[in-house]
């Protein structure tokens, strides 16, 4: 019996049927697992749960979510808003805090701010961390001078070194404090990911390099570059992760703005019907944005890692 | 044109933790011709790799030199391409990329390296997989991309250390029959290291022995090619095998069993 171009196609056919059942599965699943947590969450918020003052059901947490989110009456109320710069403009002609315009008073702002300053954080603390990583495999002496201090930081716990910051930078500069410790955290963790990820690069295959006629311009950019990739996009993944939890804490530590400040300032209403409500859906507001950036993260680390079977794998 | 390799006196003497000295290689002199196929024989860890990796200018000699024509071998370069015996093809570029990354380190034109690129690729039969990734190859594939890479950068001295001993044995022989075609075609020097006698008696012109280090015997293989079952079998070929046998310390019985 031969093979035709008929055989062939079936089995394309049915290879593809093979993995669109697996991605309808995975969505399946993960629908289901969606489902049994709000059912978990509804259970523990009862009535008849010993959580039932501390933890709001879904459905409030959501509604209160959306009821404030472009403004919030609450927030009027209390003279909290997030415009400081449009309000000295106001003063200027002589009108004051009710001038300002609605979402100055909503969460949007507040969120926007907290995700902004993480982002800029983030990226900076890449940048600089991969520059003096990456630099240092071309020039040794650098990894000499710097692995020994960034060795000392990297003891020292970030949530010891978080106060800190916010005690030297004050509370009055919330983009330096919020900025600073995460861009401590993620310099840091980018640095030791990108030493590391060179330091499980094959000896063999620099190796070969050398032999191949391999210089060390050569040798960076067509092996430490691209072979350095998997694990600093993991290393990156593990830094955002960590900076959305860590901007956000030193928004409560003491910053009059962002994400944090909200948390903080519900926090001093748990026993107020609305508090739970609030602080629940602003935690859930920074869980859903971190899986939503993750996920995109990971379609992105796929692509560019697709040489490899794992980077592959990865995603869906 | 080629030139020659000259091994003199050459020494490497590690320290082990424990203070002792071990000896990889003592005293070792030959030289080889240009075009030559030279196979290293040896048990393991009697100074096969080690003798290679100096000749590749990974390893520094305690004493002596290795010398290509006149010039001492002093650090690695595309003069000696090497092809290891673990997997090194680098799994971030595609076929095409790996083949060409000595060509684009040597800064040989775009067009040149297309060429080059593309004539290599088809010597070992890849050139359909040009766009493929590693791993998307076999290892037997793998191993032939690897072979292509040393052979495009365009050096006259080739170093194998013991390239297909992850390989199954008919993948083996047929990387045997791809090498030995590129070596007629090329006549590049090769240093083949092995420790499996029969892949040194397919393919050597010349079998240095060693042994603890020493170079225990030279021993010239003149069976005619190709060197098929029939030719293996000839008393000739029976006699280098147990010469080989003899000086390794290794009786008969033992070969057999093993």
């Amino acid at each position: 019996m031969t093979t035709t171009d008929s055989d062939v196609l079936d089995v394309r056919a049915a290879a593809h049927r093979q993995k669109r059942r697996r991605q309808i599965s995975y969505v399946l699943y993960l629908i289901l697992g969606i489902v049994l947590s709000l059912l978990m969450w509804e259970l523990v918020a009862a009535p008849f749960s010993p959580l039932f003052y501390l933890v709001p059901p879904p459905f409030d947490a959501f509604r209160h979510f959306g009821e404030n989110l472009m403004f919030s009456e609450r927030m009027l109320e209390r003279y909290v808003h997030a415009c400081p710069d449009l309000l000295d403009e106001l003063e200027v002609t002589g009108r004051g805090m009710f001038d300002l315009p609605d979402h100055c008073f909503g969460y949007i702002r507040h969120l926007m701010r907290t995700t902004r300053n993480i982002m800029i954080a983030v990226t900076l603390g890449t940048v600089f961390g991969l520059t003096v990583g990456l630099s240092s495999l071309v020039f040794p002496r650098i990894a000499d001078v710097v692995t020994p201090i960034a060795g000392f930081f990297g003891t020292t716990p970030i949530f010891i070194a978080a106060p800190f910051f916010v005690i030297w930078f004050g509370i009055e500069y919330p983009l330096m404090t919020t900025v600073g410790v995460v861009v401590f955290y993620t310099t840091l963790l980018m640095y030791f990911f990108s030493r590391r990820a060179a330091d499980n690069i094959e000896v063999g295959i620099i190796e070969s390099a050398l032999t191949l006629g391999g210089d060390r311009r050569s040798i960076f950019r067509w092996v430490y570059l691209p072979g350095t990739i998997p694990e600093i996009a993991g290393g990156f993944r593990i830094a955002l992760a960590g900076a959305w939890g860590l901007g956000t804490l030193v928004e409560v530590l003491g910053i009059q703005m962002g994400g944090g400040f909200l948390i903080r300032m519900w926090s001093f209403a748990m026993g107020v019907l609305e508090g739970p409500a609030a602080v629940v859906s602003l935690i859930l507001f920074f869980g859903v944005l971190a899986v939503l950036v993750d996920g995109v993260l990971v379609l992105f680390i796929r692509f560019i890692t697709r040489w490899s079977e794992s980077g592959r794998r990865l995603g869906l | 044109m080629s030139t020659v390799v000259n091994f003199e006196n050459l020494w490497c003497v590690f320290e082990h933790r424990s203070g002792q000295l071990v000896h990889a290689l003592e005293d070792v002199n030959f030289s080889v011709d240009p075009g030559e196929f030279v196979c290293v024989v040896g048990r393991s860890g009697h100074g096969k790799t080690t003798l290679l990796r100096v000749l590749a200018g990974l390893q520094p000699p305690t004493a002596g030199a290795v010398k290509l024509g006149d010039t001492a071998v002093s650090g690695p370069g595309s003069d000696r391409a090497m092809v290891f015996q673990q997997d090194t093809v680098f799994p971030w570029l595609h076929v095409r990329e790996n083949v060409e990354f000595g060509l684009r380190s040597n800064k040989v034109p775009e067009d040149e390296r297309n060429e080059i690129t593309d004539y290599w690729l088809s010597a070992v039969g890849l050139e359909d997989f040009a766009d493929s990734w590693p791993r998307e190859l076999s290892g037997g594939m793998r191993k032939r991309v690897a072979l292509a890479s040393a052979m495009a950068v365009g050096s006259d001295v080739v170093l194998m250390d013991e390239p297909f001993g992850s390989v199954d044995y008919f993948t083996r022989r047929n990387l045997h029959e791809v090498l030995l075609n590129l070596w007629f075609e090329t006549k590049k020097t090769i240093f083949f290291v092995t420790h499996d006698i029969e892949e040194a008696l397919i393919l050597a012109d010349r079998v240095i022995l060693l042994a603890e280090g020493k170079l225990v015997d030279d021993i010239p293989v003149t069976l005619p090619r190709p060197r098929n079952e029939d030719v293996r079998a000839t008393p000739e070929a029976v006699g280098v095998f147990k010469l080989i046998l003899r000086h390794l310390g290794i009786t008969e019985e033992e070969a057999t069993r093993a």
